[in-house]
């Protein structure tokens, strides 16, 4: 690897001087599972890195009235098992159980992986289903804004050079409201997926009226995760069954613009994404309503 | 590329049980400390991007990959190698298993995969054989198809409660 | 004379063995275990200089300017080599001298080592070698083997494309197409495969202060880099000292040109800077610059009459061998050979052709040519059986070889042959008849299918070289019994196994037995460790040795207790007298007595194997002295919403002679297997333009513990000629079937027929969406 030097603040307020004063040529790095791989990958070559990791403060799961907290230094080995996410949140475990072995879920971090701001980052459809918000942090005082206008494009984030992120926030899921995540790679451990998939669905009980949904995959429009927002709407307050399903369907064929690369085809990325859209959705409609919807 | 001052940093950490105060650099991970200033070769660079695990070593109980984390962020922290697990007069159970089962064939991936079953084991004695997959699933074995592998841990499980 | 052994295994199967047929633990068992520094890199001596090699980004190029100025200058860098500082020939290649070790004017693939950088830090190397300015012409390139073989293609080298071209003729086969009743035809490709060795190359030299070398590294066949690096530096193989370090895993990358790359390398910094040089490639670099499987491009043109029985097979396979040759020869002899299938043809007509391209190199791979070869031979007999509306098996056992019927080769199939047996036990074991019954009747998204797939492999180098081993034994004063090959560890436990049957021709307990390291002073030349050759040759020859000093003890001990060899028994380490039992004298006793009296305890013995005739312009004749049998059942479970082909479960029966040690056994049946399994579902190195997309483990997949099918490992035993209690080769195997029983399995399941291999999610998911839009029409 090639060398850098790096700065290790003695605190927070160490961190936000330092970062204020030297706005550029540096790079934060968390654990760095994903900036010492791109490193070694020779896509980045920083001169100087901010080491977080002594940030312990910033690594907690928290539920204030009705609002989850999760700083940025949190692990996702730690988030997938806090006691506070129930049966509710499985979406998290499935997640975290589909991210890697130990030795990623032990490592990499929240505020990690949203920053990385990739389609290979699986954390990111889950929070834009959740319409998370993250809090930014600089010398001058903190700032929220929402995780999707956080991720501005691929490896492109809303973040000031002086600036960390501090932690990401959520509301918690009301009770007729399901989440699910799906995700599909080439083997079943240790992938980028080809494809992945996170739905929030609040369906109402006796008339099966999609109340809410909220869609997301790695890749919408290019490369990075989005939100399918067309496809919501069409979706919104119609009752589901198969036959708007099929007009939901098209939207999403329409509102998805993919690309091929060395790894998979347009053409198959297309097809899965539909796939576990639907396999995501019958799974939060089995939950809510005791069975499939859909055929 | 100018040559500017690349700053050093002291490093504490106790590894094996013992305590250590090394100078490292910035862009020294916790493998080289471990193999190049320690002498403990155990943990082995197979891939540098953390893709096949065989880096794995125990860091406050957890497996983690060495080649990804820079030394000067493991201070404070301990570390366990291979090198503190079991003596050739006092075998680990785990390393025992090993060798009952040939799991062990070009023996790259061994250190990873026995820390990866302590690690395993020291969280939960009991795991079921979905739980034994999926903690060694970050590590890549070309040579024995994990099968052995698989066996050799549990019946490391199995000697592990017979003992308590 | 050379006995038969499938005679020797019919007396011998009789006694009661102590050793030969158990699981006997490794003799490196424990160092792995405890994480010994063992390897390579761990044993680098302090002062050494680390190297970094400059390679070429570009396929194929004219080298109009190579600037090392910068490099040379930049503060720490100790030496830059490049192929001015070779005193000998500037060549590092295996079989054709088509390759050097250093490009010069012209560079043939993306990757090839133009320098190298050498400083204490391998860090400020890396730096380094970012400076060096090297300005290409870029010249015509040409990627495909299939446009290689034109006539008017570009030129990789001035001889033309094509490497070697080798043939089957049997019979005739346009007779054979007239005979047939129907005739069907097929295209099959396979990709580059990349061995992923966990331990990528590594190596590194000590200058001596005679002039001579020390290599120690990470390979396969230490006399074959020693006869390279001798090359490469002007001096005389004596003057080059290599001792093979334990190997982290090889599969053929690590057998024949790599290793002379990587210590050629570092020796050229080692003799230049009077320090030690230690060259450890990163994984990127490795899958970049070493050998791998050859992509095969193979069609095939089969006749069959209605009753399933095949009259005439033409093959022809096209085999990507990158910029330089390598092994591709050899492998393209396999592969011909092996073109039809464990089948009975009367007519055959094969033609195989090694192809240079701009890609990356080809090579030793595991297999060598029989995956590619079985993966289109067994595809085909499933299409075959689909059209005349036959079960897989049935088609199967009307046409494979059973003693006495004749091989393409028209080499006869002798009693050594359990493919038969093989083939019953998998069928009966995977509930072929049943499952298929129960899967046909299955609906929704996931469906499943079981898949089967036989093989035959010649064993041993057969046509590829001379095949032969020199086994040194001594017995130390401390009763140590050594054995010394040149054979080499890197994870198949064969060198153990050499143990055992040292232990079992001696009578002697098997502690007392120890392997000396592969090094190249103190051993002779066993050949390379390839091809399954570590027990069945060199088991001979340690059956020879040991044999013989076995007498020597026999002697000494008949003299020790006033009687003659004949009356002298044995069993663990005490002779004693057949006709007085109670007198008898101790291995230890024998030992003391040798030393007292000055008669040595030193043997040194070579076996060497008929050499195989066949004729060269048709291939009929002998063209392998055994054959291992096999049949793999594969079943799967395709997602036909994502492609995704899980693998459930697979049954594994392979005809392996004798089971010398049955654990090792199965652990090489079993990681051949997944490896075999990779090739079937994950496993492809994609270039583009000739430069690597996937040069990591990220993007190139092997396949991890979640992604395991269950396995049944099935042993027969037919005893072979050749091998040691007839033991077969077992090695190679095990990875050549996976592919065309899983993809034969995705048939079952989902009625699409996938001819290009890897069957990713990708490709299974576009050809079942045609094929559903086709049944609509």
């Amino acid at each position: 690897m090639k060398k850098f030097d790096m700065y290790v603040p003695d605190n927070q307020t160490d961190l936000l001087d330092y970062l204020d004063k030297h706005q550029t040529s540096t790079q934060l790095i968390a654990n760095g599972s994903d900036l010492i791989n791109r490193i070694q990958r020779r896509q980045v070559q920083p001169k100087t890195l901010v080491d977080l990791t002594g940030l312990a403060e910033l690594s907690y799961v928290k539920k204030e009235n009705g609002t989850f907290t999760v700083g940025a230094m949190t692990t996702i080995s730690e988030l997938f098992r806090s006691s506070l996410f129930d049966s509710k949140y499985e979406a998290f475990r499935e997640v975290a159980r589909k991210f890697g072995g130990p030795s990623i879920v032990n490592v990499a971090t929240v505020g990690g992986n949203v920053c990385s701001a990739s389609s290979s980052e699986d954390l990111l459809p889950l929070l834009l289903v959740l319409d998370a918000q993250v809090r930014l942090r600089s010398i001058k005082g903190d700032r929220v804004m929402r995780v999707e206008d956080f991720v501005k494009g691929k490896r492109n984030i809303d973040l000031s050079p002086n600036e960390i992120m501090v932690e990401i926030m959520f509301r918690e899921i009301d009770q007729d409201v399901k989440c699910a995540f799906e995700k599909v790679g080439m083997r079943n451990s240790l992938i980028i997926a080809f494809v992945n998939c996170a739905v929030y669905l609040k369906l109402a009980r006796k008339t099966k009226q999609v109340e809410d949904i909220r869609i997301a995959f790695n890749r919408v429009k290019g490369k990075i995760p989005a939100r399918a927002k067309r496809t919501e709407e069409k979706m919104r307050g119609q009752r589901l069954d198969e036959k708007y399903l099929t007009v939901a369907m098209d939207t999403l064929r329409s509102e998805l613009e993919l690309s091929s690369d060395f790894r998979v085809s347009q053409e198959y990325r297309l097809e899965v994404a539909c796939n576990l859209f639907k396999r995501a959705l019958n799974r939060c409609a089995e939950e809510l309503v005791g069975d499939r919807v859909l055929v | 590329m100018e040559i500017g001052y690349l700053s050093k940093h002291l490093l504490k950490f106790n590894v094996n049980g013992k305590d250590y105060a090394l100078v490292v650099q910035s862009h020294e991970r916790l493998l080289d400390v471990l193999r190049d200033k320690l002498g403990l070769k155990g943990a082995k660079e197979g891939c540098s991007t953390g893709d096949c695990g065989i880096c794995g070593v125990l860091m406050d109980g957890k497996l983690v990959n060495s080649c990804l984390i820079l030394a000067i962020q493991a201070r404070n922290k301990k570390i366990v190698t291979i090198e503190g697990i079991g003596t050739p007069e006092k075998l680990h159970p785990i390393q025992r298993a090993f060798m009952k089962w040939n799991a062990s064939q070009c023996g790259y991936c061994v250190p990873a995969m026995i820390l990866a079953t302590k690690s395993l084991l020291d969280r939960n004695p009991n795991p079921n054989d979905d739980d034994i997959r999926w903690a060694i699933s970050g590590i890549l074995c070309r040579c024995t198809g994990y099968l052995k592998i698989f066996e050799a841990v549990k019946t490391a499980v199995a000697e592990i409660k017979e003992a308590q | 004379m050379v006995t038969d052994q499938a005679a020797v295994a019919k007396l011998t199967g009789q006694q009661q063995m102590v050793y030969v047929g158990k699981s006997v633990g490794r003799f490196d068992s424990l160092d792995k275990v405890l994480g010994k520094p063992i390897y390579t890199m761990d044993t680098v001596p302090e002062n050494a200089l680390y190297l970094k090699v400059v390679r070429s980004k570009v396929a194929h190029a004219l080298l109009k300017h190579v600037d090392l100025s910068q490099a040379r200058k930049y503060p720490d860098v100790v030496a830059v080599v490049t192929a001015q500082d070779i005193p000998g020939i500037n060549e590092s290649a295996a079989l054709l001298p088509d390759k050097p070790l250093f490009a010069t004017t012209k560079v043939r693939f993306a990757g090839e080592p133009i320098a190298a950088v050498a400083s204490y830090d391998p860090c400020v190397a890396e730096e380094a070698v970012d400076l060096v300015k090297i300005e290409y012409e870029p010249l015509p390139s040409v990627f495909s083997p299939v446009e290689a073989l034109k006539p008017d293609s570009v030129k990789v080298h001035e001889n033309g494309n094509i490497a070697k071209h080798m043939k089957v003729r049997k019979g005739n086969v346009e007779e054979g197409f007239r005979q047939a009743d129907l005739i069907v035809e097929g295209t099959y490709k396979t990709p580059f495969q990349e061995p992923v060795p966990l331990e990528p190359e590594a190596g590194f030299v000590i200058p001596e202060p005679d002039g001579s070398v020390t290599c120690v590294g990470s390979m396969q066949s230490p006399f074959h880099v020693q006869t390279g690096i001798a090359k490469i530096l002007s001096l005389r193989p004596e003057q080059v000292r290599v001792i093979q370090a334990a190997t982290g895993g090889a599969f053929g990358p690590k057998s024949d040109e790599i290793p002379v790359d990587v210590l050629g390398m570092a020796a050229l910094v080692a003799i230049k800077t009077r320090k030690p040089a230690a060259l450890a490639y990163t994984r990127g670099e490795s899958m970049i610059g070493h050998t791998k499987r050859h992509p095969f491009m193979i069609t095939l043109k089969t006749g069959v009459k209605k009753s399933g029985k095949l009259t005439a097979w033409e093959a022809k396979l096209v085999a990507d061998t990158g910029a330089y040759a390598s092994l591709g020869p050899l492998v393209v002899i396999r592969a011909c050979f092996h073109a039809t299938g464990p089948y009975v043809i009367p007519n055959v007509k094969t033609d195989s052709y090694c192809v240079y391209t701009n890609n990356t190199m080809a090579g030793s791979f595991r297999g060598f040519g029989g995956p590619q070869a079985h993966f289109a031979a067994e595809s085909q007999m499933d299409e075959i059986a689909k059209k005349l509306s036959m079960d897989p098996v049935d088609i199967r056992v009307l046409n494979m070889l059973r003693p006495g019927s004749l091989m393409a080769t028209s080499q006869v199939v002798d009693e050594g042959c359990g493919l038969e047996e093989c083939l019953s036990k998998a069928v009966k074991e995977s509930d072929w008849y049943g499952k298929r019954e129960k899967f046909s009747k299955m609906t929704g998204p996931k469906r499943r299918g079981l898949g089967i797939a036989i093989l035959y492999h010649g064993n041993s180098l057969g046509p590829e070289g001379s095949d032969f081993a020199t086994v040194h034994m001594q017995i130390d004063r401390d009763g140590t019994v050594r054995l010394r090959t040149a054979l080499t560890e890197y994870g198949t436990g064969a060198p153990s196994a050499l143990l055992q049957i040292a232990a079992e021709t001696m009578h002697l307990p098997i502690e007392y037995f120890r392997l000396d390291p592969p090094d190249t002073d103190f051993c002779e030349d066993t050949g390379p460790t390839v091809a399954s050759r570590t027990i069945t040759i060199g088991g001979r020859g340690t059956q020879m040795v040991a044999g013989t000093l076995h007498e020597k003890l026999r002697e000494i001990a008949a003299e020790m207790l006033q009687t003659t060899g004949t009356e002298i028994e044995s069993i663990q380490g005490t002779y004693y007298k057949k006709s007085h039992p109670e007198n008898s004298v101790s291995f230890k006793d024998v030992v003391d007595q040798a030393y007292a009296k000055g008669i040595g305890l030193k043997e040194v013995g070579r076996f060497t194997a008929p050499k195989c005739e066949y004729d060269p312009e048709t291939s009929q004749g002998t063209t392998y002295l055994q054959f291992t049998y096999g049949a793999v059942t594969a079943e799967v479970e395709v997602d036909t919403e994502t492609g995704r082909v899980q693998v459930l479960k697979m049954v594994t029966a392979y005809d392996v002679g004798k089971a010398i040690n049955p654990i090792s056994l199965e652990g090489q049946i079993e990681g051949g297997t997944i490896q075999g399994l990779g090739y079937a579902i994950m496993e492809e190195m994609i270039h583009n333009d000739g430069v690597v997309v996937n040069p990591n483990l990220g993007d190139y997949y092997i396949p991890t513990s979640l992604d395991i099918p269950e396995i049944k490992t099935i042993i027969v035993e037919y005893p072979g000629r050749l091998g040691p209690y007839g033991a077969k080769a077992i090695g190679e195997p095990p990875i050549v079937l996976p592919a065309p029983a899983i993809v034969n399995a995705i048939d079952n399941a989902i009625g699409v027929r996938i001819n290009e291999i890897p069957a990713t999610p990708d490709r299974v998911l576009i050809a079942y969406k045609r094929m559903q839009a086709g049944k609509v029409k």
